[in-house]
């Protein structure tokens, strides 16, 4: 046995004004589950302790709860000292209790076609990655789409999809499913992160429900026009002013000893629309070492076509970027775009690697820059901390030239998904959020490493937000001033 | 509250698991349905926790009389010949139906339904969805509830049956804020599943403490073979608290393999010919001697072993056993898993007829409340077909069943009243007394069972049962009725073993030498009810 101090949310709405942190001291066996320190509670210190438990096993959905603001089920989740557990974000019925009835209910099933012949065991394979569902809602509870829009939510979606894949169904409506919100999904992941069965709703229900949407000429027109443009011209962004690869040379090399080499794949946001950031990320490169190629006929990754179902000319694109870089024989790609990096990690079977340059910078190491008198917080980019698993990366960066770092929750600004374009009101409503967050950090410069995040977000706030790489830059720059000027 | 707030409707069905919402479709055939559930409808119960398989025979190389037969010598020939014929002939329909809803199961090659070897079964007849084949029938039923008109009363917890006089007519539940609330009902059907949870070690989920039989038994039922409980050979073992966490029998039936901690294949001495794959009754005893006897490991089981399997084959039909040890740090593709029995079904339960009738004028029920179907010892696979076969069996007769102008004496509520008033007055702490009663129960009533271990039982539930459960708030009284169930069951579940002075599938009494086999028994059914007890002698 072993004693375990933990804060547990209380909440009884016929007599508490609002929730508050009760602490508590329990004896647990070794192993014990986040499960087991409740029930210890229940049964030796306060019996009106509420929360909701059935199969102990994983299995029924019923106990999920959040450990230290993440979603967890407690009959499987470690029990750690100082945990604090509260209720899953919804609406609290008592204590650790949320009311799950609400949404039950409206998941739809299935409505036959009075056929009981069973799929094929190739539809029998792809079904089952949307059967794991255990109705916890995790996912529900965390989707930052809900917050601002009228969405049923990523396991209805899920349920959807399902019904759409089963030969013995007759069929979606997708009208009713974009009813219900399946544009306003940003693809953040959040739901996937959570979901105690790992549930790739957006890569797998989400942009698959979209493709049906496609096909059936419901594609919001906005995303009509992006696919469009990359048909025409090869890149998502219309050019508005000199290219980030109109301005630079096929190779690019360092400043001293070459200690590596990349190709670089700029994206369509850094190319077309934010060159200048590329072209700091160059400097940032050369003086550390790294030699950049960059293949001049490399194209849209064809993230903003996946995101939103228009899969159509889809395998030409990732045809082409293959060849661009896989001729000129480069065995690693850096991208600085978290949206693209997900992509080409994610969508592509690539003969080469893919790194983002947080990856890049922090594995070969590099020089330390000037500490700039900045208190910073830093972004996470959906498609990199999600999509891509980076979370360290760039903090290391980022401690490395700011004088004080300061972390915010990571919730998504609303740029992915399609949702920028095709649904702004959404869009903003969730930068609107992210600048919130920042403000209460009393940060002086927001960092973060995608393009559309940095974009977006700084149509809200008055606050620079500005990639990892250019504020790395800025930081040599200052060391070189003070060595131009010696102190006297 | 007053007896004519009642809620009104033509069948009420208790219990969310696969039996229970079964009943609740078919009986929304026939007139308004609601179905009350202590949990979430679907959480609940043990169908979702599921996970092996359902026994069909779908093949041509298979037959009805095989099955049959492996069920009745699987079930010690205990079972109602007559239950076992229904669950053999109307498992394969009742599988199509749910396919017919959009169950998702595995299917072969050549689009037929998958179908793989489980203990005591001369043909591999166990269908299956992975390894979460109970989740995937939940999922499927409740889907179709979702859509249908019964309503859902969910996590309201029946405390006692209503009677118009001797006629089952509805139920007084606690709804969700504790409040007395009343269910009149032209006929209830109970699927309130098992209750191996008054067993220290068990697999049930929480809800299995055997509140059916005691809702029954308390309106005047008649139970049979009480003392029939099923400890699954493997259950998890360590770390403490996830004891008896199900090991499905699928690990088995994929090909897994049983060692002491010697590394000795011991199943080879207690069943040369079926090995891992004899009837559960016969593999928890052999592993119960294994580590009595020394040979276990130092968690106090043996080892189960699948390592010598393709990753592959372990990830696709094993998922869920593969990320449950990987929660514990154990990859079942590389190391052995370590097991031991763990109290998993009651076999007996409230009688019923194939029409599932109880000896109640207007009480039906189905799936693991009811006994009979399995005899002494139940087949992996045919819980889950039972659910299906007698769910729709028990909705379609009791749907069918008259309309009736019902009255319910305020009487009956009062004394519920009282009962709950009592509690607040209470004397012992319910989570206390029930981890008391489930060590007595592990220890006394468990695999291996003695007349002088059970009269100890008897005693020790006698003076539990003597104590007052205390609810220091409303928010406890559902636990204290759960207790006196509890208590309840322990009491038909000692009772029965001592009645059956006899060792017979399941039921294992080391203080009677015995010179008969179990098709040759003169012993039938042991009854309980509010009338008495009795051991029923065949052919008599």
């Amino acid at each position: 046995m072993k004693q375990i101090t933990v804060k547990v949310a209380r909440y009884d709405p016929e007599k508490d004004a609002a929730p508050h942190l009760e602490e508590y001291t329990v004896e647990v066996n070794e192993g014990a589950r986040v499960l087991h320190v409740l029930h210890a509670i229940h049964d030796t210190i306060d019996p009106t302790l509420s929360y909701r438990y059935c199969c102990a096993s994983g299995q029924c959905g019923s106990c999920a709860v959040r450990v230290n603001g993440e979603p967890v089920l407690a009959c499987l989740e470690e029990a750690r000292d100082g945990m604090v557990i509260e209720p899953l974000r919804l609406t609290v019925v008592k204590d650790l209790v949320v009311d799950m009835t609400g949404i039950l209910t409206t998941l739809e099933g299935i409505v036959g076609r009075g056929e009981a012949k069973v799929p094929e065991k190739e539809q029998v394979e792809r079904l089952k990655e949307l059967r794991d569902c255990i109705e916890c809602l995790a996912c529900v509870s965390e989707c930052p789409a809900i917050e601002v829009a009228k969405f049923s939510g990523p396991t209805a979606m899920r349920q959807r999809m399902r019904i759409a894949l089963d030969p013995r169904s007759a069929g979606v409506e997708i009208a009713q499913a974009i009813e219900d919100g399946l544009f306003t999904c940003t693809t953040c992941h959040r739901c996937v992160e959570v979901c105690p069965k790992e549930i790739e709703i957006p890569g797998k229900a989400i942009e698959k429900l979209r493709e049906i949407a496609n096909r059936e000429g419901f594609t919001l027109p906005r995303h009509r026009e992006v696919a469009e443009l990359v048909k025409t011209t090869g890149r998502s962004i219309t050019r508005t002013k000199p290219t980030f690869l109109e301005q630079v040379p096929e190779v690019i090399e360092p400043e001293g000893e070459v200690r590596g080499e990349v190709g670089f794949f700029v994206g369509c946001m850094y190319n077309g629309r934010l060159p200048e950031a590329a072209l700091e990320m160059i400097e940032v490169m050369r003086r550390n070492g790294i030699r950049l190629i960059i293949p001049h006929d490399q194209v849209c990754c064809g993230s903003p076509l996946l995101r939103t179902g228009q899969t159509s000319f889809i395998d030409e694109l990732r045809r082409k970027n293959i060849e661009a870089f896989a001729k000129r024989g480069i065995k690693t790609v850096m991208t600085m775009c978290a949206g693209c990096g997900s992509t080409l990690k994610n969508n592509y079977r690539t003969p080469f690697q893919v790194k983002d340059i947080t990856e890049v910078l922090t594995e070969y190491g590099i020089e330390a820059p000037e500490k700039l008198d900045l208190k910073a917080t830093y972004h996470d980019p959906c498609h990199l901390l999600r999509g891509q698993g980076i979370r360290e990366q760039p903090r290391e960066l980022l401690r490395m030239v700011a004088r004080e770092f300061v972390e915010m929750p990571s919730r998504c600004c609303g740029a992915g998904g399609g949702v920028r374009s095709g649904l702004p009101e959404e869009a903003k409503a969730l930068a609107e959020k992210r600048r919130e967050e920042a403000e209460k950090t009393g940060a002086d410069i927001i960092v973060s490493a995608c393009p559309f995040c940095e974009f977006h977000i700084s149509e809200s706030t008055d606050k620079p937000v500005r990639h990892i790489a250019s504020v790395l830059l800025e930081g040599y720059r200052k060391k070189d001033r003070k060595k131009k000027v010696p102190a006297a | 509250m007053l007896a004519d707030d009642a809620m009104d409707c033509h069948v009420l069905v208790i219990g969310s698991g696969g039996a229970g919402v079964r009943a609740a479709l078919e009986a929304a055939k026939y007139g308004d349905t609601i179905l009350l559930s202590r949990t979430l409808t679907g959480k609940g119960g043990c169908t979702t926790m599921a996970e092996g398989g359902y026994n069909a025979v779908l093949r041509a190389q298979d037959s009805p009389a095989l099955h049959v037969q492996d069920t009745m010598e699987g079930g010690a020939w205990l079972n109602d010949p007559a239950l076992v014929e229904v669950l053999v002939r109307e498992a394969p329909e009742r599988m199509r139906d749910l396919l017919a809803w959009g169950a998702v199961f595995d299917v072969t090659e050549g689009r037929e339904i998958a179908q793989r070897p489980f203990g005591g079964q001369r043909f591999p007849r166990t269908c299956y969805a992975g390894d979460r084949t109970g989740h995937e029938m939940i999922l499927t039923l409740v889907e179709q509830l979702r859509r249908s008109d019964v309503v859902q009363l969910q996590e309201h917890v029946a405390i006692e049956l209503l009677k118009d006089g001797e006629r089952v007519c509805g139920a007084i539940a606690l709804d969700r804020k504790n409040e007395l609330v009343v269910v009149k009902a032209d006929a209830v059907v109970l699927a309130t599943g098992g209750g191996t949870r008054v067993y220290d070690i068990s697999t049930n989920s929480a809800s299995g403490t055997g509140d059916g039989y005691a809702l029954g038994y308390r309106a005047g039922a008649e139970l049979i073979d009480m003392e029939m409980v099923q400890f699954h050979p493997t259950g998890a073992v360590y770390p403490y608290d996830a004891r008896g966490r199900l090991v499905t029998e699928a690990v088995r039936g994929e090909g897994g393999v049983l060692k002491n901690a010697l590394g000795e294949r011991f199943m080879e001495r207690y069943d040369p010919v079926r090995k891992e794959l004899s009837t559960r009754d016969v593999v928890s005893r052999a592993i119960a001697r294994e580590v009595l006897e020394g040979r276990g490991t130092i968690h106090g089981g043996v080892h189960l072993d699948v390592s010598h399997l393709p990753s592959h084959v372990i990830e696709e039909r094993l998922p869920i056993m593969l990320e449950q040890f990987l929660r514990f740090g154990v990859d079942i593709r590389k190391e052995p898993m370590e097991v031991a029995p763990t109290a998993h079904h009651i076999m007996g339960g409230l009688r019923i007829t194939p029409e599932c009738h109880t000896t109640l004028a207007g009480l039906y029920a189905c799936g693991e409340v009811t006994g009979g179907v399995h005899g002494a010892n139940r087949l992996g696979g045919n819980a889950l077909a039972d659910t299906q076969v007698f769910g729709k069996r028990a909705g379609e007769a009791a749907g069918k069943g008259g309309r009736r102008s019902i009255r319910i004496g305020r009487g009956q509520v009062e004394v519920q009243e009282r009962r709950l008033e009592r509690f607040y007055a209470g004397d012992t702490n319910p989570a206390e007394a029930a981890r008391q009663l489930r060590l007595l129960m592990w220890e006394k009533a468990g695999i291996f069972r003695s007349e002088e271990g059970l009269l100890r039982a008897r005693r020790e539930i006698s003076r539990l049962s003597g104590l007052i459960p205390l609810a220091s708030s409303r928010h406890s009284l559902v636990e204290c009725c759960t207790l006196e169930n509890m208590l309840l069951l322990s009491s038909l579940i000692v009772e029965g073993a001592l009645l059956r002075r006899e060792s017979r599938g399941a039921h294992m009494r080391v203080d009677v030498t015995q010179t008969w086999g179990a098709k040759d028994s003169s012993f039938g059914h042991t009854v309980q009810s509010l009338e008495g007890r009795k051991i029923e002698r065949r052919g008599a």
